[in-house]
């Protein structure tokens, strides 16, 4: 692939994985992801001045937690993700390509406090950046790493689900 | 068709004695809530950070207790102090940021103080103030340095370095006597060597912090968690223990967890916390609202900061041991994630339940009484733990928690129903 055909590959694929998670198709997104994929959110906090991991895993790590979802509790309020790609920058020599993308998840509520008052309202539950990686091979381009580094850490409830 | 319960019935006392429920108001009125704040947490030590969180001479935190700003310092003799983070001249909050260090000057004052930025006027690490703007232009020689330092609060470092504040000068005790034997389960594992924090983040949840605390006191919402019932049900977890300490606080005894039996989970044998044995469990739940939870290689510990009768702020921490290398950090972070973190399995169950409770209740509701009636001697699922939490609540309040506007009756929990 050509360098500008590599780039259109990898926003495209950032705009499919956001597509798939809205969605809450979990195992296509997996699919936009090579074997050895490593997915993490991490955050920064000035109150303990220290760089944080949120969650972090394999393909293989990740997908076992989606499938026990059924098992769990969870809030079903959606998430839907903006996203929009910044940079992409591709290495033909390496075969790679990095990405970086603003993120911005909205939550609409469903179940999660009283629905009958909630339900549907809709806020911005999570601001961050999308600091990805790709490997580049005729077949196209796949995810080898995505590191979700988000401002927020007041996170209320929380979410069993992937940003 | 007879109903199932008319008003009347769902409003009875129920068949249970007067200590094995409460009244849903104290969870939900602003009167009983604005006494807590001046009885409870304006008077008992308070957990507000960890001292890995200012390890430098100079470094400062920021925090509130009962909404009174404070500022943590660690003076030059690396002391930590804590002081109201008031100005005494017109009453700023004197340092804004979460945390940081006073090696630097800020734009109105000078390195190694904290100066407010208002008017100018500086302290030193000891609270002491050291300079004031204009003072004998603008005070001849009517006010001097010496009567304007900061209001100084109870300070101590303990129990793994954390830091407690009183805003109670007449508390009488140590943390070591208020704790009254509840930390000593875990001490030898946190005296050890230096602990740091490795993971904050908070939740503002619209409940009252009492939901939050009852939720870290009883396990018999292991149903809640898919986790807890493949990993802990067996015999030595149904015998783990409850038990009370004096000062309202409890903990909960230990037993080996099977983390295996959770799909994606793994054992945390070979890096469990000094003297702990492997994969154990330890919960420590002290008055008025602070957990600190160790399961095996990671230390979780909740500060609550009630807002309102019906919004609490928990911040979670997670620490390991300072000296742990990059691969062990690691895994005591997933470790701690898988559960605990804002994405991990349980934490998010928890907060989903109180946030539900909260929902239900609010000041003009129809009364619900909230049962905690169960008795298994002492076990995991008896909810002892919280009837000890009540007992303290009520004689702190005098204020009967089954019926809040009689009275405090001491032993309370013997006048059994018929
Ligand atoms: S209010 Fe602080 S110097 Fe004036
Ligand atoms: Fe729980």
């Amino acid at each position: 692939m050509s360098g500008v055909d590599t780039a259109n590959a990898v926003r495209d694929s950032i705009y499919r994985a956001c597509l798939y998670k809205d969605d809450m198709a979990w195992e296509k997104w997996l699919e936009l992801c090579d074997d050895d994929y490593y997915y993490a959110i991490t955050a920064y906090s000035p109150e303990i001045s220290n760089d944080m991991t949120y969650l972090s895993g394999s393909r293989e790590d990740m997908s076992t937690m989606m499938n026990m979802l059924p098992k769990h509790n969870s809030d079903h309020s959606p998430l839907k993700r903006h996203c929009s790609v910044y940079t992409v920058d591709v290495d033909e020599k390496a075969g790679t390509a990095t990405a970086v993308s603003s993120v911005l998840v909205y939550q609409t509520q469903l179940d999660g406090i009283n629905c009958h008052v909630d339900a549907g309202e809709s806020k911005v539950f999570i601001v961050g950046k999308y600091h990805d990686k790709f490997r580049v091979s005729g077949d196209g381009v796949k995810f080898i790493e995505r590191i979700v580094k988000i401002d927020t850490r007041r996170l209320d409830k929380g979410t069993h689900y992937p940003i | 068709m007879a109903r199932s319960r008319n008003h009347e019935q769902w409003t009875a006392k129920p068949s249970l004695a007067s200590d094995e429920y409460v009244d849903s108001r104290i969870y939900s009125d602003q009167e009983i809530f604005d006494e807590e704040q001046e009885k409870i947490f304006k008077k008992a030590w308070i957990p507000v950070c960890h001292e890995s969180e200012m390890p430098k001479a100079y470094d400062f935190r920021t925090t509130t207790v009962a909404a009174e700003p404070i500022v943590i310092t660690r003076g030059k003799d690396m002391k930590v102090r804590a002081f109201l983070n008031v100005c005494p001249h017109r009453g700023n909050m004197i340092e804004r940021r979460p945390s940081g260090s006073f090696l630097e000057g800020t734009p109105s004052g000078n390195p190694k103080h904290m100066t407010c930025m208002f008017h100018a006027w500086q302290f030193d690490m000891k609270g002491r103030c050291v300079y004031i703007s204009r003072q004998e232009e603008g005070y001849q020689d009517r006010l001097q340095k010496q009567q304007v330092g900061l209001r100084e609060l109870k300070c101590e470092v303990y129990f793994g370095g954390f830091i407690w504040v009183s805003l109670n000068d007449d508390i009488d005790m140590t943390v070591a006597d208020w704790a009254a034997g509840s930390l000593e389960c875990l001490q030898p594992s946190l005296d050890e060597e230096p602990l740091e924090v490795f993971h904050y983040h908070k939740a503002i949840i619209p409940c009252n912090y009492k939901l939050w605390h009852d939720t870290n006191c009883e396990f018999y919402h292991d149903y809640l968690h898919y986790h807890n019932r493949i990993t802990g049900f067996n015999d030595a977890y149904f015998a783990r223990k409850n038990m009370g300490f004096d000062n309202g606080h409890i903990n909960v005894g230990s037993f080996e967890v099977n983390y295996d039996n959770y799909e994606g989970a793994h054992s945390r044998e070979t890096i469990s916390f000094p003297h702990l044995p492997a994969n154990h469990w330890y919960m420590i739940d002290m008055f008025p609202g602070v957990n600190f939870n160790l399961r095996g290689s990671s230390l979780r510990c909740d500060m609550m900061t009630p807002l309102g009768p019906d919004s609490v702020m928990i911040e979670f921490r997670g620490l390991g041991l300072k000296s742990d290398d990059a691969k062990t950090r690691k895994s005591r972070i997933d470790h701690h994630n898988s559960i605990w973190g804002p994405f991990g399995r349980n934490l998010h169950e928890d907060l989903l339940a109180v946030t539900g409770q909260g929902a239900a209740m609010n000041a003009s509701a129809e009364k619900r009484q909230i049962l905690h009636g169960r008795h298994e001697n002492e076990t995991i699922h008896d909810e002892n733990g919280m009837r000890h939490f009540y007992e303290e609540w009520g004689r702190w309040m005098d204020r009967l928690p089954s019926n809040p506007d009689k009275p405090f009756k001491e032993n309370s929990s013997a006048v059994r129903a018929v």
